[in-house]
């Protein structure tokens, strides 16, 4: 198996499947239609990571943005209880449309939570092991084109542009067809990182956003993101948009930056036994990085140097005696 | 001889033809040409020159002495053959028979030829044949010559296959210090193909600087930022430089103005105060500074690489953590406050052990600059390196080598609390 293939096929395991990723998008799009027919609504659009096409599997939520009309709620916008408000007349709004027992325009949601930023819809089965919410955010369009977004728990409304990243996200895909994928690869690869807590699916986003070129093939890439995110992690990982500040401040950044390191090393060690034309032995380098599902052929039994000291997976390799001054 | 080709009359040879004048400015003493104007076929000729400043050969006055002409490609497989043996000629007859259009009998001293044979790379493939040889032909035969054609690039640019050169041809360096090692500094860093270079230093180049620095004594009673910047340009086209005759504690508001368009600062400056400012405000900027100097006189060269970075201390914290460990004996006699005390102890070192420190300090800038643009081949082994220049014995670690020549590598050691530059504002 070449390192593309190996590539293709561990991607497979890493992407949602078609039909969940589907399912996922319908609700989205149930969502969008139904709120946009109230007359407060000026837009609806999809957030997060499905939105950006970078979601990881299995898929935990769906997010929704409602932008509403500021003339129809004027005391929106002002910090105090009309952050809640704004929720609770988002939920009345989900209930009346959707609700399961008596929605006017569909019957699917369960029941409704009002959360921090968003309103959580549930709609599955509770004991069905891929239930996934969709979470519907309301939102006040400012003049420069961002949003204003409520925060219950600080009864505040906060600056936010979510379209901005989804706008980064596919500029960098149209640059290079790889970039989506990988962004989910690194994300499966965050969660068996040795860091202290955990580190959010958007630091890696971002991260692969700043670090992650737009030419090569993936192997290169690799080899350049987790170097380049290896110092990059240090100088913290920030809202692209410059609005919300840094993404997770109690992020474990030394240890993600070791963790970064110790795969660039592999990485580096991989692309150097692709050029030397050993697939085999790239293609375990890369299953150190990212587990067993990326195929591989097994190790062999004895370690092919003789050379002492040096790391048994590789050959060291001899200097040419071909001096130039 | 040699005959070198500028690459504009290459061009007129390549895509007119079939022959023409040739005007040569020759240096006999040193025996080498260089072309400075042609015809087409018996026209006037005109200049292929570049400006005067960039003219080869422009004390020595053009003589119109020879032809250009179009030929057969077998006659440049001759050249070749020829040319492997030393004073071998060959036949005037075989060669007119080479040359179908324009072809000149030799009078009495002869003429230099350069000749021109399109389809080269289809008729002999393997040979890798220049296009355009030299010749000098005379009633006994023609004598091949050497030629040198300007290549198309002749920059940085030849090495990008190689090197990253794209990636820093975008980077913008700021080296605070056009001393010794700065002047040696900008230097390397534009050797490695930095794009921009803004300079600081508020000094003029004197007559005692001569024994170190890069600039020659020409420049004598000019700022070294702007002789620096003149010398660069004339060496590294590639590297735009920006000079500041500035000094960094006094005007520290412009410097900062400055590093809002900046993404690494070098600091080659003398004492103990430039450093500190320059750390603090490239500290606040969000930039990695690296800072170069030699201590004991000359006898040990340092590089440190101050990151911006919440686990990683300033200059000050990096100091007292080695003063607190024996290992620096702060003086405090230097910098006693702005305007008292000596500014820097008289230089000592020579020349070229600070230019092996300015190498170094290059080094670790561009390394710096291309592992966060992603090259793990650029990865340093840490952020505070020690070069033995002229090693003495018992120094206190960590600047105990053993050796000269010898590189010690160490981490950075953390903030120090209160400290007023690593702690947020
Ligand atoms: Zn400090």
């Amino acid at each position: 198996m070449g390192i593309d293939d190996a590539f293709d096929a561990f991607q497979k395991t890493v992407n949602e499947d078609i039909d969940k990723t589907r399912l996922a998008r319908e609700r989205r799009d149930l969502f969008k239609t139904a709120l946009l027919s109230e007359p407060d609504v000026v837009e609806t659009f999809g957030s997060g990571s499905l939105s950006r096409s970078t979601q990881l599997k299995p898929i935990h939520d769906v997010d929704v943005v409602i932008v509403y009309d500021p003339d129809e709620h004027p005391e929106w916008g002002n910090d105090g209880p009309s952050a809640q408000d704004a929720l609770e007349h988002a939920r009345t709004q989900v209930n009346r449309l959707l609700s399961q027992t008596n929605g006017t325009h569909a019957n699917e949601v369960r029941h409704t939570l009002v959360r921090n930023h968003a309103v959580k819809c549930f709609l599955d089965d509770p004991e069905d092991p891929e239930a996934f919410t969709v979470d519907v955010m309301a939102a006040l369009r400012q003049e420069d084109g961002s949003l204003l977004i409520p925060e219950k728990l600080n009864t505040r409304w906060v600056p936010a542009n979510p379209e901005y990243l989804i706008g980064q996200v596919a500029d960098h895909q149209r640059d290079w067809p790889h970039f989506r994928p990988l962004v989910r690869v690194l994300k499966q690869w965050r969660l068996t990182a040795p860091v202290q807590g955990r580190i959010k699916s958007l630091v890696m986003e971002v991260l692969a956003l700043n670090c992650m070129p737009r030419f090569g093939n993936r192997s290169q890439a690799l080899k350049t993101f987790f170097t380049a995110a290896a110092v990059r992690v240090h100088e913290g990982v920030w809202d692209p948009a410059g609005l919300c500040g840094q993404i997770q401040p109690d992020l474990d950044h030394a240890g993600l930056s070791d963790a970064f390191t110790d795969a660039a090393d592999l990485a580096e060690r991989a692309c150097a036994a692709a050029a030397e034309g050993d697939t085999d032995n790239a293609l375990r380098l890369w299953q150190k990085i990212f587990g067993d599902d990326f195929p591989a052929p097994a190790a062999p039994a004895k370690p092919a140097s003789l050379i002492t000291g040096t790391p048994a997976l590789i050959t060291a390799r001899p200097i040419k005696d071909a001096p130039q001054g | 001889m040699l005959i070198l080709i500028p690459q504009s009359a290459a061009a007129i040879m390549r895509s007119s033809g079939p022959w023409g004048r040739l005007s040569l400015r020759i240096n006999h003493p040193e025996r080498f040409a260089v072309v400075r104007g042609l015809s087409e076929r018996g026209d006037g000729i005109f200049p292929v020159e570049p400006p005067p400043e960039h003219r080869l050969l422009g004390s020595y006055p053009p003589v119109s002495t020879g032809w250009w002409c179009r030929v057969h490609a077998d006659l440049h497989l001759m050249w070749l053959a020829l040319s492997a043996r030393r004073g071998m000629l060959m036949k005037l007859d075989a060669f007119k028979a080479a040359v179908p259009n324009g072809y000149k009998a030799p009078g009495d001293p002869g003429y230099w030829a350069i000749t021109h044979a399109p389809g080269l790379k289809d008729a002999y493939p393997e040979h890798n044949l220049p296009d355009l040889v030299a010749w000098h032909v005379t009633r006994e035969g023609a004598q091949p010559i050497s030629v040198s054609v300007e290549p198309e690039a002749t920059g940085i640019c030849q090495l990008k296959d190689h090197w990253p050169v794209h990636e820093l041809q975008n980077t913008r360096i700021m080296l605070i210090g056009a001393g010794s090692i700065g002047s040696a500094t900008a230097h390397a860093l534009a050797g490695y193909g930095i794009g921009h270079l803004t300079l600081v230093d508020p000094d003029r180049l004197d007559w005692h600087n001569l024994v170190r620095h890069t600039s020659a004594r020409r420049h004598i009673g000019r700022s070294k930022v702007t002789a620096l910047a003149e010398d660069l340009a004339a060496l590294r086209p590639d590297t735009t430089v920006t000079p500041w005759a500035l000094d960094v504690i006094e005007h520290a508001d412009q410097i900062r103005a400055l590093l809002a368009d900046t993404h690494l600062v070098v600091c080659t400056a003398d004492g103990v105060a430039p450093r500190r400012v320059t750390g603090h405000l490239a500290r606040r900027a969000g930039l990695t500074a690296v800072l170069a100097c030699v201590l004991q006189d000359g006898a040990l060269g340092e590089i440190l690489r101050l990151r911006p970075w919440p686990q990683h201390g300033c200059l000050t914290c990096r100091r007292q953590s080695l003063a607190q460990a024996g290992g620096l004996d702060p003086e405090p006699a230097l910098d006693a406050g702005y305007g008292t005390g000596t500014r820097h102890r008289p230089m000592t070192a020579v020349g070229s052990d600070l230019h092996l420190v300015a190498q170094l300090a290059a080094k670790t800038a561009v390394a710096t600059i291309l592992e966060r643009a992603g090259h793990p081949d650029q990865r340093l082994p840490g952020e505070h390196a020690l070069l033995g220049l002229r090693r003495q014995p018992d120094w206190a670690p960590p600047f105990d080598l053993g050796h000269t020549a010898e590189l010690r590598w160490l981490p950075a050691t953390p903030p120090i609390s209160g400290c007023p530059t690593c702690e947020a504002p």
